[in-house]
């Protein structure tokens, strides 16, 4: 079989000794990507359903124009998976014992010596930090925030939904709707703050992707890959 | 469970009381042009209206037949008396407006013959005399700042405030008509100077609220019928407005809805669009955020209401629409919220976030491709 020292490629060496293992599970890599792409397309049929930008100056000859509402089920196809990932992620980070690494993230994110240091790291002047979990202290309260906005935009837009669906499961979170609805000072609060929730995770995905990608150009150890193989590489240490 | 019977009692027991007007109101609708016929088909649809089976429109007849012996005293605060216009000032009369103005008013502002000291009397005289036993409308939101001194009522400046709780103390019942006693309308819209709210807020007692800039007559007449019908409240919604009226949204039975879902939006007003009869959505219809009957009931004897005239709803039967529903002939997505920037809707705050943040990370991969991190 192909050994390293006989490698096809002329660009392939050996590279001193990396751990290797499963970082991230199928189901976790699963949620992910869903997560993203319901997140992409909620924001497309979001921007239209706030500000229809397609419409028509003519009348349908057939009464079987439905662009609104089809555009309007999308968004809540979209919105239904992206509960589904959001409801998995945050069973998986208390429960489910592959998650542990993440839990002791918790520790660290208390610890500020470790934030300013992660702060310097970015700022190019002191080392990546050692932390006991995944995520760094910075990117622990990023992700804290996330979820914050992330249940913001779940209960508002189900309000939402129960307004407009008053049978099945609209009509069963009729009395949840009502209560956000109060909460918020009536629907068009409701509403208003549906939109305010997407734009701040629109921000959290937008310094999201651009720190995987620095993590992925500066750290080389195939970060971005992990996402979709589920492998974490790292230097042994010596 | 609606029990014909028990309404039946209770109208026969209200019978008993006297009436104020000289004549029973069937014989003032026969006056003004109504017949027998035309009132109990008006009794039918109101008897729907409030949610119940076309059985009961014989005893809403009878009910509104007897609605003069039910005292009710209405007080004004801090309003612009359109709630009442709209129900009084009617070219061609309505029964509503009919009912409405012979139902036992003892008290009432903008319609009372008494003046002055008499109408002062008047109302204690009421207050006295039908002590427990009447209904309290209220018109207008209660100043509250500085003890409510921003709004003084009669010959000893009586705060609106003060007038309001010792009324409120002895009613049987407090319906707040309009949106501004609801939930204090245009005078605690921000920067609220004088902390008007509405009246809910002041009283620790059930309020009925019917808003609206002005509710419709079948809504204020509809709630009155309920409490002579079955002598308690009707059931609320969250915010305390009867669900035979505000149990859906404008949205959800508007003639224009179809327009809504297929896509068909007026970009302006006068234009192509606007003549077929396009959704109004785009040029600020409130009607997906506010819960009302107006689609479904009309105004002015189910002739027309702001959506057929061709303008969108501005949400005036929702708490704090002043401010929450602005711009009226924008969508909510153009909501300006105070800032820095007098135009900051939320997609200018977003875009321009983000902008920095692009701008940020523009820099910052710049610095570190050039300077690399410290491994």
């Amino acid at each position: 079989m192909a050994h390293a020292k006989e490698a096809t490629m002329k660009f392939l060496k050996v590279l001193g000794n990396y751990l290797g293992g499963i970082e991230f599970s199928t189901g976790y890599r699963w949620q992910h990507w869903i997560r993203a792409i319901s997140i992409f397309a909620l924001i497309a049929t979001g921007f239209y359903i706030a500000n229809p930008y397609i419409t028509f100056g003519t009348i349908s000859p057939t009464p079987t124009r439905f662009l609104q509402a089809e555009l309007r089920e999308w968004h809540i196809i979209f919105g239904f998976a992206m509960i589904g990932a959001v409801l998995y992620k945050t069973i998986y980070f208390f429960f489910f014992p592959q998650a542990k690494y993440e839990r002791a993230s918790i520790k660290d994110a208390f610890n500020i010596k470790l934030a300013l240091q992660q702060i310097g790291y970015y700022l190019l002047v002191s080392k990546h930090p050692h932390t006991k979990g995944v995520y760094n202290p910075l990117q622990f309260w990023a992700y804290t925030m996330l979820y914050v906005f992330f249940y913001g935009i779940i209960i508002t837009g189900l309000a939402l939904y129960a307004e407009v669906y008053h049978n099945g499961l609209g009509g069963a979170l009729y009395p949840f709707a009502k209560w956000v609805e109060s909460l918020f000072g009536g629907l068009a609060y409701v509403r208003l703050w549906h939109h305010i929730f997407m734009w701040a995770i629109i921000i959290v995905v937008f310094i999201h992707i651009y720190m995987a990608v620095y993590n992925a150009v500066f750290g080389k150890n195939g970060g971005m890959d992990a996402i979709f193989s589920g492998m974490k590489w790292e230097k042994e240490d010596h | 469970m609606l029990d014909v019977q028990k309404v039946k009692q209770r109208i026969a027991e209200l019978r008993k009381l006297p009436g104020i007007a000289p004549k029973s109101i069937s014989e003032i609708l026969e006056e003004n042009g109504f017949t027998r016929r035309d009132f109990l088909k008006w009794s039918g649809a109101l008897a729907v209206t409030l949610g119940l089976p076309a059985s009961f429109a014989p005893v809403v007849a009878e009910a509104a037949e007897v609605s003069d012996r039910l005292p009710v005293v209405w007080l004004h605060l801090a309003e612009c008396t359109g709630c009442s216009e709209s129900l009084l000032r009617t070219d061609a009369p309505t029964i509503d407006d009919l009912i409405f103005n012979y139902i036992n008013l003892q008290y009432h502002d903008t319609i009372m013959a008494a003046a002055g000291w008499q109408a002062e009397e008047n109302y204690e005289d009421a207050l006295e005399k039908f002590k427990g036993r009447y209904v309290l409308c209220v018109e207008g939101g209660v100043p509250t700042k500085d003890g409510g001194e921003y709004l003084t009522i009669g010959p000893h400046a009586e705060t609106g405030l003060h007038k309001l709780k010792r009324t409120a103390k002895d009613a049987a019942a407090i319906i707040a008509v309009g949106t501004c006693s609801s939930f204090g309308g245009i005078q605690a819209a921000a920067p609220n100077p004088t902390g008007a709210k509405g009246i809910h807020k002041v009283l620790n007692k059930q309020v009925i609220n019917v808003p609206g800039c002005p509710p419709s007559a079948k809504n204020i007449v509809g709630t009155i019928v309920y409490v002579i019908l079955f002598g308690q409240l009707p059931a609320v919604d969250n915010f305390n407005r009867p669900k035979f009226a505000y149990g859906l949204r404008i949205h959800d039975l508007c003639e224009r809805r179809g327009h809504f879902d297929a896509g068909e939006f007026v970009e302006e007003f006068g234009s192509e669009e606007a003549m077929n009869g396009f959704c109004l959505y785009k040029k600020g219809c409130k009607g997906p955020y506010t819960f009302n009957n107006c689609s479904r009931e009309r105004f002015n004897q189910h002739t027309s209401w702001p959506v057929q005239a061709g303008h969108g709803c501005i949400g005036c039967s929702e708490p704090d629409f002043w401010d929450s529903m602005a711009p009226y002939e924008e969508p909510l997505a153009n909501h300006k919220f105070s800032s820095v920037s007098a135009d900051a809707t939320a997609d200018k705050v977003g875009i321009t976030i983000l902008t920095v943040a692009g701008v940020a990370i523009a820099a910052h991969a710049a610095i570190s491709a050039i300077k690399n991190p410290k491994e």
